[in-house]
């Protein structure tokens, strides 16, 4: 192969330009890539729609059946039923709820936790970093599920909010340390030394020049947040620390292993593996969804095809 | 020399103050409480006969402070019988230290997280380091995919699989207690081989738990590595692969050592869910034990010290870590 | 419109060709991005003298760098090496050796002083420890000796020798981890060495200091040496030969002398042209035009240096130079330099 030959059959090459300027095209590109991302979203849109039309498929109080006490799965009761002949399917169905939007709201607390009191110490230093980041210590050195243990013998947590409220204070000291880290090396950069030299107010560029440069840890952070919360609160429940008030997966599990002995008898089997197929489920489909996030917020991952 | 003690003194004393943080709010959260135990103790005492001076003395001896002071007082006597290491007795195991029953549950704790602890670690950075070398092969592939999803699992739910599929689909394990209570305790092979089975479940548990997230740390940790400078020098300069593993492995494993030793830190709260499934009588289950019986002085020592050991780990690890790394040797 | 006897000369220079220490050819490296695919590299051949030094010039992003570690067989992802031959010391075609026989060369035969130098070394082992790894790797018998030799060169670069053996990196200053770079890439008596742009991060002084070294140690020893810089200063001083860079391409290559003097390619003259000098108009200096070549440069069918050519022609966009003998050595790659010199 000589130089002259090579040099002619050069191909002209083509780019495929990445299109698609808006967030929501990009994202959903990601999505779709691979078949397990597309599994991951569908499972959690399944999830979402069961926390937010379940509990208007059945009627408040659900119905008890005392001649199908611990049920084999049937058409009638497709995940068996509890021991007062309840259909586990209902229960999960109606339990989703709570368990999402306690573990939404522990998120979103922790979310706003977190980058409020990051952007404060990162950007303001001095006493007020010091201050925050002895507090950050605190909720960072004590272990924070024996602390929700411990919490809930005060803490009332009927409502989803009260539970999301308690999950988020109880986790927002990794996220604060790590949005002031980024405030930190973001406020020594020249757009921002610009707009300080303009005498824009520190809360304009606070939450106009560095929180938009955040936002994409905190993007990834939401996801991971919501899993952390389901499990705690899940395993609040599931422990019987806090008293049994509402539906919810948790009292489930809780139920089938220290009243039922699902262990042992194998009639209360449906009743233990149902919240657990569903938490499963779950885990599945946000393990496979966050791969597409990664995706979405950490552009430099995107694959070559 | 001199900077060395000067933050270790810094260290513990920032530590200390830690210490006293917590306590004060177990203090408060139990003055707090609806319905006021402390009180609510005494009265109970007094409805079954005790004369009040008898009374008064015995909830001294459960809370550390009596229910007549002001609570500026009752908080200086409580942080005054903890620096004595005294935490006050327990109200459902009656007449007993709470101490005392902390230091009987403690060695179950650490025998079982321990195990869980360093399997889960030599495993899970194994396969990290595989998981990035091989990372474009389907075997790295497939081994990070598993360690996501054991990491997503939790650790409950991990417990109640293996529980239900070995004690009760393929009854191969027991259940449930820390041994077969007709065996007599002592150092016989029955008994020992009667603890080993029971702690084979929460241990495996433990360690499934854990090992996902050793596994994605490792891997992120050696790719980073991978990317740094002095590897592909290290290559270029001709070293043999197995020197340019160790440069690889020693800087990747870096990072992972700090989480180590605070994981060790973490262990004595780390398994409330795996004592609780398995009735084992570590730490974990007496906080939870604690809290159903409202034993409120049971439920502040167990609480203070799990947050101490985390604390002593944080201290400890700071130090180790200026042994290992001599970028911050001093 | 030669005379006779140089013609003759030079007929004579060619049948005496020099030894080649390295002699690649057709080398092409292409990097894999999102937007496709990149030819960093492409059908660059290549020629090291025995003995010799020889400047690579070019921006950062020309590839100068890419080449270097294609010859080394060491490109990293997401570039690939698509075809070439390096054949080492006219023997063997380095790029078809075993894994194992490539590692032998590398480092024993072949000294590498990297553009990143300053990182070069792992953080957690002294720099005594990595010597000895070193000579372990490449089943050197007495390594005393080897520590011995380390020593005598840390000296001659003119640290304190013991001191640095003793060092972690972080314990040294970016001046002396770059002379330890060098005094890694020698240590093994290595007859060709690599410097990728080894003296840039140095401040004037210690580079010069460092450059003196190197030419001193380059006699002593009857080394090959390459050396790839974007500072045409530093290669015009040592260099014989040089060769310009260009987003991926030789535009121009000959003896420094003649090359510096009489520069062909209009991209040769720019980069002269914005040399400031020290006794002169600071506005004699001229910048090159333009911006340096991104990936839509080399897309283009024709000549890569369009876009900043002060001399082009509508025929230059239509097809591409061919590097083509200008006179005694002297190579370039333009339509309009060879179509006036030649004939």
């Amino acid at each position: 192969m000589t130089t002259t030959e090579t040099a002619k059959t050069v191909k002209a090459f083509k780019p495929n330009i990445y299109q698609g300027h808006s967030f929501w095209r990009a994202a959903w590109r990601a999505i779709t890539r691979k078949v397990s991302r597309v599994i991951g979203f569908l499972i959690i849109v399944m999830f979402t729609l069961m926390a937010i039309v379940g509990p208007y498929l059945y009627p408040k109080e659900l119905p008890i059946d005392p001649n199908n006490i611990y049920a084999p799965l049937s058409w009638k009761y497709p995940l068996g039923t509890d021991f007062e002949g309840t259909s586990n399917l209902a229960l999960i169905i109606t339990g989703a709820r709570y368990v999402l939007l306690a573990a939404a709201l522990g998120a979103l607390f922790t979310v706003i936790f977190g980058t409020v009191l990051g952007l404060i110490a990162g950007y303001f230093i001095g006493w007020s970093d010091s201050v925050i980041m002895r507090i950050t210590d605190f909720f960072l050195t004590v272990p924070s599920f024996p602390l929700l243990v411990v919490l809930s013998t005060v803490w009332n947590f009927g409502h989803p909010l009260a539970m999301g409220f308690i999950l988020g204070i109880t986790s927002w000291g990794g996220m604060a340390r790590a949005v002031r880290s980024q405030t930190l090396s973001l406020r020594e950069r020249g757009f921002i030394e610009a707009a300080r030299g303009l005498g824009l107010s520190p809360f304009y560029i606070l939450f106009r020049e560095i929180l938009p440069n955040v936002s994409s840890y905190i993007g990834m952070n939401l996801l991971t947040s919501i899993t952390g919360c389901i499990y705690a609160e899940v395993g609040l429940f599931f422990l019987g620390v806090v008293p049994f008030h509402v539906n919810n997966w948790g009292v489930m599990l809780n139920m089938a292993v220290f009243s039922a002995g699902a262990m042992s008898s194998p009639d209360a089997l449906p009743y233990l593996l149902s919240p657990l197929l569903a938490l499963l489920l779950l885990t599945l489909g946000i393990v496979l969804f966050l791969d597409a996030v990664d995706e979405i917020f950490n552009p430099r991952l995107r694959e070559d095809i | 020399m001199k900077d060395f003690l000067i933050r270790l003194v810094w260290r513990i004393f920032s530590g200390l103050i830690m210490v006293l943080a917590v306590a004060s709010l177990t203090f408060f959260l139990v003055r707090m409480m609806p319905g006021d135990p402390v009180s609510a103790q005494y009265n109970q005492l007094i409805m079954q006969g005790m004369t009040p001076v008898q009374a008064e003395n015995q909830v001294r001896v459960m809370y550390g402070f009596i229910p007549d002071e002001p609570l500026g007082e009752q908080f200086v006597h409580y942080i005054w019988s903890m620096l004595h290491f005294d935490f006050g007795q327990s109200i459902s195991y009656e007449g007993i230290g709470v101490s005392h029953i902390i230091l009987n549950a403690a060695p179950w704790t650490l025998i079982l997280v321990f195990t869980g602890l360093v399997a889960s670690f030599l495993i899970g950075v194994l396969a990290g380091v595989m998981a990035a070398i091989k990372r474009s092969s389907p075997f790295g592939t497939s081994l990070t995919v598993s360690g996501s999803l054991l990491h997503g699992i939790p650790q409950f739910v991990m417990g109640l699989l293996l529980a239900y599929l070995f004690t009760t689909l393929w009854p191969i394990l027991p259940f449930g207690a820390p041994y077969d209570s007709s065996i007599d305790p002592g150092f016989n092979w029955p008994f020992i081989s009667s603890l080993i089975s029971h702690a084979v479940l929460p241990v495996v548990t433990y360690a499934l738990s854990s090992y996902g997230g050793w596994l994605l740390t490792m891997k992120s940790s050696v790719i980073t590595v991978l990317g740094d400078d002095f590897i592909l020098a290290s290559e270029i300069r001709g070293l043999k692969s197995s020197t340019r593993v160790g440069y690889i492995a020693h800087n990747a494993i870096l990072p992972l050592f700090t989480l180590f030793t605070l994981s060790i830190g973490f262990m004595f709260g780390g398994s409330v869910f795996i004592e609780n499934i398995f009735d084992y009588p570590g730490l974990g289950n007496l906080l939870v034990k604690a809290i159903d019986a409202r034993d409120y002085p049971l439920m502040s020592g167990t609480f203070l010290l799990i947050t101490i050991a985390v604390i002593v780990a944080n201290i400890i690890t700071d130090f180790l870590y200026s042994v290992v790394d001599p970028r911050i040797r001093r | 419109m030669a005379n006779v006897s140089t013609a003759h000369a030079e007929y004579q220079q060619e049948n005496h060709k020099p030894e080649m220490a390295i002699s690649a050819r057709n080398i092409n490296v292409v990097y894999a991005t999102p937007t496709g695919k990149i030819p960093a590299v492409r059908n660059v051949n290549i020629d090291l003298p025995k003995g010799s030094i020889t400047g690579i010039i070019g921006e950062s992003g020309s590839g100068k760098s890419t080449l270097i570690m294609a010859i080394m067989n060491a490109v990293t992802k997401p570039g690939k090496i698509e075809s070439g031959s390096v054949i080492l010391n006219s023997k063997n075609d380095l790029l078809k050796l075993s894994s194992e026989q490539q590692r032998k060369i590398r480092g024993k035969e072949i000294g590498f002083v990297f553009q990143a130098a300053q990182n070069s070394l792992n953080p957690l082992r002294r720099v005594g420890q990595q010597i000895l790894d070193l000579g372990r790797s490449h089943d050197v018998k007495d390594l005393r000796g080897l520590i011995k030799y380390a020593k005598e060169l840390l000296a001659r670069l003119g640290l304190d020798a013991d001191r640095v053996l003793a060092s972690y990196q972080h314990e040294l200053s970016g001046g002396m981890r770059q002379r330890v770079g060098i005094m890694f890439a020698l240590v093994l008596k290595a007859n060709i060495i690599f410097l990728d742009e080894s003296t840039t991060a140095l401040d004037m002084l210690s580079q010069a200091a460092v450059l003196e070294i190197i030419r001193e140690l380059q006699k002593e020893k009857n080394l090959t040496i390459a050396l790839v810089s974007h500072d045409i200063g530093v290669v015009a001083d040592l260099s014989e030969r040089i060769e310009i860079f260009y987003a991926g391409e030789i535009v121009e290559e000959g003896k420094t002398s003649k090359v510096l003097s009489d520069p062909g390619h209009p991209y040769t003259k720019g980069l002269i042209q914005a040399i400031p000098r020290i006794s002169g108009d600071i506005d004699a200096a001229e910048p090159l035009k333009g911006s340096s070549p991104d990936f839509k440069t080399y897309q283009q069918p024709g000549c890569l240096f369009y876009d900043r050519c002060p001399i082009r022609t509508d025929a230059c966009r239509e097809s591409r130079p061919e590097l083509e003998s200008i006179g005694k050595d002297h190579k370039v790659s333009c339509f309009r330099v060879g179509a006036d010199d030649r004939n």
